[in-house]
């Protein structure tokens, strides 16, 4: 701690007689010859001495009972329920490290009702699934409708296939619909 | 004897109200004098300081003893007093006013009030200075000039380091200095 600059820095602390004694020695030392780092010390000083009597304005004005009964009656007050429970989250949402954790939140909230407005189909994970369950055959077997557990279509797979189409001749004629 | 800190903080959380009554009488003044050195205003310098007392008593069952009670009081008294400052947004105008008001009463109990402070200027610049002073900056000035605090407890107080306490106090009072430098 050679420079003024350096000096300065601790010349609070020196005051306020927090440096260590090295620290303090040093600083003395630099101040007793250094007429500019002696000028910063006596400013210093007197913007303490002026702080003070500011500070000090107030002095001794509250009466302890009517403090007292004030309080008192703060804790005696039956607070609502919700004015807990703002207080408690309040309380809880002002430590720093959960000061992200709120927009982060809405943020991830946002962006996940974007997705499911935008595209309605879209599934979450684990929302999907491959559970199909027959619903019918219709008489001659030709025709099975399956029908999805997370879906409202169903699907109906065509197992047989008349070859001789249209002249068919059997009881069910081709070209009319399944029925279930 | 006079019982310690820690004994009244231990009647209390069983439940023994006049021991928290003392506590408050130990400390009402000093709490209420670093509020209005952080708000400014002596009204709500009160009803912030009441409020601090009434969180202390609801809080009271999870002190631990981890640290001393007075700065686990001023912790909640600064929190409160910024939070509250931070809410009103009032302007320096409002606080210079109501500072003068303090002024003007102190005037008529007292002589001279200032008589270190003869500058009634640097008095007025001063002031308009503290209340230009982020609250962080503002709470280190306060505890360090009111109630001659160690950096330890301030830090302590506000949840930072010594070293940082010592940072802000540095810059705060060179803010001070440097607006006030004609007058000192």
């Amino acid at each position: 701690m050679k420079h003024c600059d350096d000096i300065r820095e601790f010349l609070g602390a020196w005051l306020d007689g927090e440096l260590d004694p090295s620290e303090a020695e040093a600083v003395r030392l630099h101040v007793a010859d250094c007429p500019a780092c002696a000028e910063e010390r006596r400013q210093l000083e007197k913007l303490q001495v002026a702080m003070k009597s500011v500070f000090s304005t107030e002095g001794e004005r509250i009466a302890f009972e009517p403090f007292w009964h004030g309080v008192r009656s703060r804790i005696e007050r039956n607070r609502p329920w919700h004015a807990e429970l703002i207080e408690w989250l309040r309380s809880a949402l002002e430590a720093p490290r959960l000061v992200w954790a709120v927009p982060a939140m809405i943020v991830v909230l946002i962006v996940a009702l974007s997705l499911n407005s935008i595209w309605p189909s879209l599934k979450w994970w684990g929302q999907r699934n491959n559970y199909v369950a027959v619903e019918s055959i219709d008489a001659h077997g030709r025709n099975v409708a399956l029908l999805r557990e997370d879906d409202t279509k169903t699907t109906v797979i065509w197992l047989y296939q008349n070859p001789e189409g249209e002249n068919d001749t059997s009881e069910e004629p081709a070209q009319s619909g399944p029925t279930f | 004897m006079e019982p310690s800190d820690l004994e009244l903080v231990q009647r209390c959380q069983s439940g023994d109200m006049t021991a928290f009554e003392e506590l408050v009488s130990r400390y009402h003044q000093k709490v209420y004098l670093v509020i209005v050195g952080l708000l400014r205003n002596r009204d709500d310098a009160l009803e912030v300081a009441q409020e601090t007392f009434l969180r202390a008593y609801r809080k009271i069952g999870s002190f631990q003893g981890g640290s001393s009670f007075y700065t686990w009081l001023y912790r909640i008294a600064v929190n409160i007093a910024i939070d509250s400052r931070r809410r009103q947004k009032r302007s320096p105008l409002d606080f210079r006013e109501s500072m003068d008001g303090v002024l003007e009463e102190q005037d008529e109990v007292a002589k001279d009030p200032f008589a270190d402070v003869h500058d009634k200027e640097l008095r007025e610049k001063l002031i308009a200075a503290i209340n230009d002073l982020t609250p962080e900056h503002k709470a280190v000035i306060v505890l360090r000039t009111i109630e001659g605090l160690s950096y330890k407890d301030i830090g302590e107080i506000l949840g930072c380091s010594e070293g940082t306490v010592m940072s802000r106090l540095h810059y705060a009072r060179k803010k001070l200095q440097d607006k006030l430098r004609a007058f000192l």
